[in-house]
């Protein structure tokens, strides 16, 4: 970091505002279109509105259930999340610390997976969740998202914890710690940043997650926000004036989770544990 | 954070290695079997869900199928479970209302409890898919026009020959059972009509001086009138499989079509070939706004409601979604003379078809019958989009009184022919006609101003590549 | 915070004291990831597969045909174009999201008032649903009376369709990929900007490190490793990606923006050729290890 003349600085906070301007213009427009009717989308070519009013948020709050599909949401968001977390610190502690060949072999192994296309696994899928007894219920996706981060997560905690020196969990085993208490009480404390990054990376492709939950889930009562939102749009036409007050609702819970976590963020371990 | 950040508490690490290491498999044991240990506690809650229909549990469905077999054999009222799929045919309010008529059927057949689940349209082809392919089908549905006849030929679909035998002919308007009709069976039952028909703007055709066309002949020159600047005759949502079925619209008007009367597939045809070329020439003339090849039905919505163009072929209650003062200028065109002196369009057979996976087909048919007479307040209502193939719901005053609805039934229905024209019923491959994209693709390359020879021999290929392509 | 948040791979990383008898702790410990992705991709991978080798439909197995459907791939025309857009919408999407997020981390790597507003302002486009945020782009693009025409139109420029035409329908979903995707750069790169010490640059001898020379010989050297990461990552995300030329352009016009995620997806379940549309998904995904394999390699040469 770097401490600039005023007017460097200046200048570079001028073209960080049109930056963010001309970067965020859909969702911008997304907000302001929101106080629209759908009429209103369609006929008008001007990015303010005429006479902005509330009734779309009106109607997505008392006409629909988007209260429940938000709730949904976050249970399986942030069940997703819990579970890639748990199982990928442990995974990534193991390929961190253990590199003889099969665990090796697992890592490479767990970095070609996320190669496959879920698009064909569904039916597969559908028919294992079955005869689980999963299907329509929250687990079945919140097992299917806690899968889909595992490869990236696994590989961040993994290049978290390899900067990590051993040095600490030999302390403390020669304080009497065994190893499962070297990882769990000393190397895991450690690992905030990288929880937090995996956290707000796993929470964000859940919450957002279409193609899942629209196969997963056959009760209205279940629905996902993505899945939810998709009820306004018809063969020919779509309720664009609901729609988009119900994405502006939508985006407020990951907004204000992403202004706690952000800072975090930019600590944490991302990517460079993908060593095959 | 630092390395000193981590210094270690030895006091509190003392446990001997052996105890926690088995109560490290305890922790372990408990986060691996996580997956397994949610599916034993979910298990019981799906199986008392299953009053919501999904045959997730054999126990529930197996007692429910023995339960409507004796119904069914002491040939009074049948009984059971029946879930409805139902896709989403208009605003908000049409699944409010529909559930609504899902209640009155559960009142009015208290042996019988039907089930309502909407399911959005941009789902829809791997939702009933996997549901088919994994045994947990509804026991009846709406769905895509062709949807009967994709799952027929696997084995998903059950016959109602016996329903339909319980008809009418006058029941329905012309020709829309027969439309459910392959090798003799009926695969469905029509419930609405799509249709796709040309609206103008009238106050555009005022301006331009322009009188609504009667023929092609005066179409040509009038959209050419309408063409200035920044506006344009007519749009076509190439985005959208309304573009390739607007310009079929065109098609069936001169008597072309994909298929022979005998049912061999005969893409160049004069007719057809003439038609596309008329669309091709107005291409060319520059009076197809230049943006159709890419515009969702809402872009040429927009493009029609922001008098960007004057005319677009499009899908009953088009009129519904402009605003209010340009609703006003909304006209709906009176059927062309093509030609040869033809009149015709495209019109689409929406159905509620019968799965073979039900476990109370008795219950199933009684709902169908009874959805099928009354479910007028889907429209009256629900607002849906389409019109009714049941005479006695296209009789209420809601269409009669609709100036566009009661013109769409008396002027346009009659005149309108299905995808599969001139080959009669339905038949397999014309479900991957419908979805499968080389319609569309021809449409786009048409609208991008390309050869329109070219176009349908790509399209021919396509469609003889098909698996359900027969001779 | 110190400055291990991106390790450099170090191999000599001592391995642990290991007693000849069999040491289940490790084993343990991968349990339920293990579990896991053997309950949800080995089962499904290997049902694909088999998918693969038919001729069937999702609802019923087709008769055995061994490697036809692979074959037959190669004689459609749809699928040889699949793969060459692919390929573009990959290069162009993956080198575009790079640079872009490389600038705006450069930018917010430096000292200037509010910035972590900027830093949140810009990751924006990754916290929206997909469906709702192409929604907007088909808003801003698609006529002439969308965001961007105005303005061209304001310049005195005609309007452009950019969804009506294949090759600006190609460069908008590319740009649109681009959009949804730079906000995971620049999050990493910035990540790993910010663990390069200032001595660095005054070990090299070089004045500032606004310089071109610092940036060409300090940081790019820094950010290689993480970039080749981020290159086989976002290369993955976007060979495989469904949602953006399928909610942007549904593959349109006329295929010219359908990748090979949309034709699989048109072959399965929209022509219900399950055999075909395997065939594509294991066709890609072969494409996609070999092209990781590569890189993998040439970074560990060069790094």
């Amino acid at each position: 970091m770097h401490t600039h003349k005023p007017l460097v600085r200046w200048s570079l906070f001028g073209l960080a505002c049109v930056l963010v301007i001309v970067i965020d213009m859909p969702i911008i427009s997304l907000i302001l279109n929101s106080f629209r009717s759908t009429a209103e989308i369609l006929a008008s070519t001007s990015l303010v509105p005429k006479s902005p009013s509330l009734l779309n948020y009106v109607y997505v709050a008392q006409r629909t259930s988007f209260f429940r599909y938000l709730l949904n949401s976050l249970v399986m968001a942030g069940g997703g999340m819990a579970l890639s977390i748990l199982a990928a610190t442990l995974a990534g502690y193991v390929l961190s610390r253990f590199r003889t060949g099969i665990f090796q072999a697992y890592g490479t192994g767990l970095f070609l997976v996320q190669m496959f296309p879920i698009l064909l696994a569904l039916i597969p899928l559908f028919i294992l969740f079955r005869t689980l007894g999963l299907v329509n219920t929250p687990y079945s996706v919140i097992i299917m998202y806690t899968v889909a981060q595992l490869p990236f997560a696994t590989s961040m905690f993994r290049a978290f914890f390899d900067g990590i020196p051993h040095d600490l969990e030999e302390a403390a085993r020669i304080d009497g710690a065994n190893r499962l208490q070297g990882f769990a009480l000393v190397v895991l404390p450690l690992a905030g940043p990288a929880i937090a990054a995996v956290a707000i990376f796993a929470f964000l492709f859940s919450y957002n997650e279409y193609l899942i939950a629209s196969v997963m889930l056959r009760r209205e009562s279940l629905f996902t926000i993505p899945v939810g939102i998709q009820q306004f749009m018809q063969q020919y036409s779509t309720d664009w004036g609901s729609l988009m007050a119900a994405a502006v609702m939508a985006m407020l819970p990951t907004f204000v989770l992403f202004l706690f976590i952000q800072k975090y963020m930019m600590y944490g371990a991302i990517g460079s544990g993908v060593k095959g | 954070m630092s390395t000193q950040d981590g210094k270690i508490d030895g006091e509190t690490l003392q446990p001997e290695r052996k105890v926690s290491r088995r109560k490290f498999l305890r922790v372990t044991g408990g986060a691996a079997g996580a997956a397994l240990l949610v599916a034993c506690g979910a298990a019981p809650t799906t199986s008392s869900g299953a009053t919501g229909g999904q045959a997730t549990t054999s126990a529930a469905g197996a007692s429910g199928g023995a339960t409507a077999a004796a119904a069914g054999a002491a040939a009074g009222g049948s009984s059971g479970d029946v879930q409805f799929w139902d896709m989403v045919w208009g605003p908000n309010a049409y699944i409010d209302t529909a559930k609504k008529v899902v209640d009155q059927f559960n009142q009015a057949n208290p042996k019988i409890k039907a089930s309502y689940q909407s399911n959005p349209w941009s789902s829809w082809p791997q939702v009933f898919t996997t549901a088919v392919g994994s045994g947990t089908a509804p026991d009846v549905s709406t769905g895509g026009g062709y949807q009967a006849i994709q799952f027929y030929p696997q084995g998903a679909i059950l016959e109602i020959d016996d329903v339909v035998a319980t008809f009418k002919p006058d029941d329905f308007l012309p020709g829309q059972v027969e439309a459910m009709k392959f090798n003799g069976h009926y695969v469905a039952l029509p419930w609405g009509i799509d249709i796709r028909i040309p609206f103008y703007r009238k106050d555009m055709f005022d301006k331009a001086g322009v009188k609504p066309p009667t023929t092609w002949d005066e179409l040509r020159p009038a959209l050419k009138k309408l063409t200035s600047g920044n506006q344009y005759g007519i749009a076509f949502p190439g985005n959208d499989n309304a573009a390739w079925q607007g310009m079929w619209g065109f098609v069936i008007n001169n008597g072309g079509g994909l298929f022979s009367k005998e049912g061999k597939l005969d893409v160049m045809n004069d007719r057809t070939v003439e038609a596309l070329t008329f669309i091709s020439n107005l291409v060319k003339d520059g009076v197809v706004h230049p943006g159709s090849a890419g515009f969702s039905g809402d872009d040429m919505m927009k493009a029609f409601s922001s008098a960007t163009t004057a005319m677009v072929m499009f899908v009953p209650g088009t009129e519904e979604r402009v605003t209010p003062e340009t609703k006003q200028n909304v006209q709906l065109l009176a059927p062309m003379t093509g030609p040869h002196g033809d009149k015709g369009t495209l019109l689409f057979a929406n159905n509620l078809m019968l799965y073979k996976q039900t476990k109370n087909p008795d219950a199933t048919k009684a709902f169908l019958k009874w959805w099928s007479a009354n479910s007028l307040p889907i429209w009256t209502e629900g607002k849906a989009g389409n019109l009714p193939a049941r005479t006695s719901i296209a009789k209420d005053p809601y269409f009669q009184n609709n100036v566009y609805l009661k013109r769409i039934l008396d002027e346009w229905v009659p005149i309108g022919k299905l995808t599969g024209a001139n080959a009669s019923g339905t038949f397999p491959v014309l479900a991957d006609i419908d979805m499968g994209g080389a319609m569309k693709t021809m449409a786009s390359d048409i609208l991008q101003g390309q050869d329109v020879k070219a176009a349908l021999q790509k399209l021919e290929a396509a469609i003889k590549g098909y698996k359900t392509f027969k001779g | 915070m110190s400055t291990r948040a991106i390790p450099s791979p170090s191999r000599e990383l001592r391995p642990p004291k290991r007693s000849p008898r069999f040491d289940s702790f490790p084993f343990i410990l991968l349990l339920p990831s293990a579990l896991l992705i053997t309950l949800i991709n080995i089962y499904p991978f290997a049902t694909g597969f088999y998918y693969s080798l038919q001729d069937g439909t999702l609802l019923q197995s087709g008769a055995f045909v061994g490697l036809a459907n692979f074959v037959q791939l190669f004689s459609m025309p749809d699928f040889l174009h699949a793969l060459w857009f692919s390929m573009l919408f990959a290069v162009f999407s993956v080198f575009g999201s790079w640079v872009l997020g490389l600038l705006l981390a450069l930018l917010l790597n430096q000292e200037i008032p509010a910035r972590g507003f900027f830093r949140v302002a810009l990751l924006l486009p990754w916290i929206i649903p997909s469906i709702v945020s192409i929604v907007s782009w088909r808003w801003m693009i698609s006529d002439q009376s969308g965001l961007v025409n105005v303005m061209l139109q304001a310049f005195g420029l005609k309007p452009i369709y950019f969804l009506s035409t294949g090759r600006w329908a190609t460069f908008s979903v590319i740009v649109v990929k681009i959009w949804r995707s730079f906000p995971f750069m620049l999050l990493s790169l910035l990540a790993a900007l910010q663990t390069i010490n200032r001595e660095s640059y005054e070990a090299a001898g070089i004045d500032g490190s606004g310089s071109w020379q610092a940036f060409r010989y300090i940081t790019l050297p820094h950010l290689l490793p993480i970039s080749f990461v981020l290159w086989i990552l976002m290369t993955i995300w976007s060979v495989n990606d469904f949602e953006t030329p399928w909610l942007l352009t549904q593959g349109g016009p006329s295929n010219a923006t359908e990748n090979l995620s949309v034709l699989a997806y048109r072959y399965t379940f929209l022509l219900n050729n399950v055999g075909i549309g395997a065939a594509i998904s294991f066709f890609t995904m072969l494409l996609l290890m070999v092209f990781a394999i590569v890189l993998l390699r040439r970074q560990r040469e060069t790094t």
